[in-house]
């Protein structure tokens, strides 16, 4: 296994570094989670679609930059650097995903240029797997082959805004993928006041909305429904998995630099053991979560056969993660971390809300479980 | 990056496992006349060793005359994940393959590289690495064993303890006070001494588990007399090489502790669904979660290496490097506990050896209750994790020393 990024990934990696140092600076999320950002958010947006980004792992004949998983990784990484308050895992990681594996070359092309936001609506009532779909898929009367969807998805990412959305709905013969608009008749969205309002969150309620024969990403009954599905989620995971220890890590780095600048008893707090050795924990968590998120990604990326094992114990180890440097990291700036005035929390809020989105660490351990071979029947299921 | 390394990369992995396969020793050889200490060489390792050296196969990345092959840091990896994979030592002496003879080779005379170095490269002489005493462990530059130079001989006296292989070792790399008015890390040298000198006594150290095949030992030395000529890398300079030469090889050690605890892990994946399967669905899901915990810690602990070690071949610095010896051997021990939980009162034994040949050569062996014991061998010698930690915090992330 090769975990080096090739020169034009390392070229990639440093572009966006550079380009959202300027283009996402903590006064940009500040004003987010002050609900005063103007047109900040969407210029922000405009610039990554400028850079072609909405279409990086986009084939060139859709319009896209035609690179991969990896690359689209590494722009979800350093997003998550920044606490960006950007439809990118939505529009990019879940609704781009979900249309490239059904083969909708049209509105993948659509979403490389940067034309239209989306999402993907899976869970209900908090549950990820989609055995808990209950929303239904009618087919339309007029024999048009169109249908009809009737349920509520719950903490849809940017479920609020998304130009279009991808809903997995229950027909009498199976699951399919539908491509809803987000303006659609019958479609109402309830936006939640979220704790982190960079990653905001709604749930839909679907009241006989009509779905047009062209809006079909994957008819019900299709028997590569399953897979795709898992595809799709899994690729989501790894993307908030990637974001969530992004956050941490800059969380780490803010609190290595606290524990240098800052001086009790005449010297760094940085020089005493007890902090050493939590900030040597609190590394150690940041490199175990990204090296198992880039492994995870790796498996996507190659269309591996590990990768649902490697996904959720990705999932998990950011878990663990977000779970140390939330703690650590504002235990160690004291009171100045507790405070609104500080940035710290706009990562402490990113790194936590990322634990709570497309399944906690509980259920990806239960998943591994499975996997494993240590089959969990009793708790239900969980593939 | 990708999963696979390039297509000359695996084709220098077929031509030692194809070399392997047809050469290593038996099994059964092996079971026959087992390893007794780091110092203790069987006759069919002894032979194995030479067969290495001869083939260019005993440390990959050296030239052949060192009984190399000039080969990348990517093949050495390979080597070495087949190496493990394939359940074969190279050499039971760790210390003098992987540290004593490079440091002779890059600070020593042509004659000690002859006389010391090559007989270990070619199985035929073992060496201990005298560093810890009594009063000097994590604290290594507080040590007090003294050599004074009279007329051409050095004269040494003292105590030396935790040395591993001491007491089958034929010499003794020998870290020595030699300026007992220089600041501490400035007054120490490096003193090659056979085992054998008058004025050595060896006391083994049997260890809390398996006591009859101690590997630690105390060594005294009461007036020791060498040639002068026994001084490696000039006088007064022990501190710098115990912190360049040791470095050989270090990107790869990672290695072996990760297959060793993978195979750990697939033992305990084998072993749990027939615990596991009688317990009530709550208890049944604590125990599988902790085993699903160990698991995803393994994982982590293969890709924290290959990614620190992909880090290193392109030049920067891998810090993951400094976190395997702190990680990898806090999972060893959370592996053997877990599995002993997991079996419960079963797991009070000993004498039986149920996972015997599961592991790899040099890893803990025995029940898991002994393997969890024996696990903080790991967590304690070559800097406890603790240092460890103080390394991290001060080298990697930059803090100021307390």
């Amino acid at each position: 296994m090769d975990f080096e990024f090739t020169d034009d990934q390392l070229a990639l990696l440093d572009g966006a570094r550079s380009v959202l140092a300027s283009a996402c600076p903590p006064a940009l999320v500040r004003s987010v989670h002050d609900g005063q950002s103007g047109d900040g958010p969407a210029g922000l947006w405009s610039t990554l679609c400028e850079l072609d980004w909405p279409g990086i792992a986009v084939a060139e004949s859709s319009g896209g930059l035609g690179l991969g998983f990896v690359e689209a990784g590494i722009v979800t990484e350093e997003l998550g650097r920044v606490a960006a308050p950007v439809p990118w895992i939505s529009t990019v990681m879940q609704y781009g995903s979900v249309l490239r594996l059904s083969g909708d070359a049209a509105r993948l092309a659509a979403v490389a240029s940067g034309s239209v936001t989306g999402t993907f609506a899976v869970a209900e009532g908090g549950r990820w797997e989609p055995a808990a779909v209950r929303t239904t898929a009618v087919p339309a009367a007029d024999g048009s082959g169109g249908w009809v969807l009737s349920g509520t998805k719950s903490h849809v990412l940017d479920g609020a805004t998304a130009g279009e959305i991808a809903v997995v709905a229950r027909a009498e013969v199976g699951l399919g993928v539908f491509a809803v608009p987000g303006g659609a008749a019958g479609l109402s969205a309830t936006p939640i006041d979220v704790i982190d309002p960079t990653q905001p969150v709604a749930n839909l309620r679907f009241d006989d909305v009509a779905v047009g024969a062209d809006g079909v990403l994957v008819a019900p009954g299709d028997p590569g429904v399953d897979d795709l599905l898992a595809r799709a989620l899994d690729e989501s995971t790894v993307a908030v998995t990637l974001s969530t220890v992004a956050a941490c890590r800059t969380i780490f780095e803010m609190t290595v630099q606290y524990a240098k600048d800052r001086e009790q008893f005449g010297r760094p707090i940085g020089s005493f053991q007890a902090v050493k050795h939590r900030l040597a924990d609190c590394f150690l968590a940041v490199e175990r979560a990204s090296a198992l998120a880039w492994f995870a990604a790796l498996t996507i990326a190659e269309d591996d056969p590990r990768r649902s094992l490697a996904t959720s114990m990705a999932k998990s180890a950011a878990g663990d993660c977000q779970r140390l440097l939330s703690k650590d990291g504002l235990q160690l700036h004291g009171g100045v971390g507790f405070t609104w005035e500080h940035d710290l929390h706009f990562w402490l809020k990113r790194a936590v809300a990322g634990e709570l989105l497309f399944g906690t660490s509980t259920w990806h351990r239960a998943r591994v479980a499975e996997l494993l071979g240590l089959h969990m029947d009793w708790i239900g299921s969980a593939s | 990056m990708k999963l696979r390394f390039d297509d000359d990369v695996e084709a220098f992995r077929a031509e030692f496992v194809a070399f392997l396969e047809a050469n290593r020793p038996s099994l059964e050889e092996m079971a026959a006349e087992p390893s007794l200490s780091t110092g203790h060489m069987p006759g069919w390792l002894r032979r194995w060793t030479r067969t290495l050296f001869d083939h260019g196969w005993l440390v990959p990345g050296w030239p052949p005359e060192l009984g190399g092959r000039n080969a990348s840091s990517i093949e050495t990896l390979v080597y070495m994940e087949e190496l493990t994979r394939h359940r074969v030592p190279r050499h039971a002496n760790v210390q003098g393959l992987a540290i004593i003879a490079p440091s002779i080779i890059d600070y020593g005379t042509p004659e000690q590289v002859e006389q010391y170095a090559m007989p270990i490269l070619r199985g035929e002489l073992t060496a201990c690495l005298g560093m810890s005493e009594p009063g000097a462990g994590s604290d290594l530059a507080a040590l007090s064993c003294k050599a004074v130079l009279e007329g051409d001989e050095w004269v040494i006296s003292g105590q030396k303890v935790w040395t591993s292989g001491a007491n089958y070792a034929d010499f003794c790399f020998l870290f020595c006070r030699t300026d007992p008015t220089a600041t501490k890390h400035k007054g120490i040298s490096i003193v090659l001494v056979p085992m054998d000198a008058p004025g050595i006594t060896v006391r083994p150290l049997p260890e809390i588990v398996h006591p009859d095949e101690p590997d630690l030992n105390e060594v005294f030395l009461d007036e020791v007399r060498v040639p002068a000529g026994n001084l490696v890398g000039g006088l007064n300079n022990g501190w710098a090489m115990a912190n360049g030469s040791l470095a050989h090889e270090r990107g790869m050690v990672w290695v072996t502790a990760v297959m060793g605890l993978e195979a750990a892990v697939a033992w305990l994946l084998e072993l749990a669904p027939s615990y596991v399967a009688p317990m009530g669905p709550v208890e049944r899901a604590l125990a599988v979660d902790e085993i699903v915990g160990i698991a995803i810690d393994t994982e982590a602990a293969r890709c924290l290496g290959y990614r620190g070690f992909a880090k290193l071949a392109r030049g920067g610095t891998a810090p993951e490097q400094a976190l395997m010896k702190l990680y990898a051997s806090d999972c060893r021990q959370q592996v053997a506990r877990i599995a002993a939980e997991v079996q419960g009162a079963d797991a009070l034994g000993i004498g039986v050896i149920p996972n015997d040949g599961q592991l790899a050569v040099d890893e803990p062996r025995g029940t898991w209750l002994e393997q969890y014991f024996q696990s903080f061998a790991n967590t304690i010698s070559a800097g406890t994790s603790e240092i460890q930690r103080n390394i991290i915090a001060e080298r990697v992330l930059g803090l100021p020393r307390g």
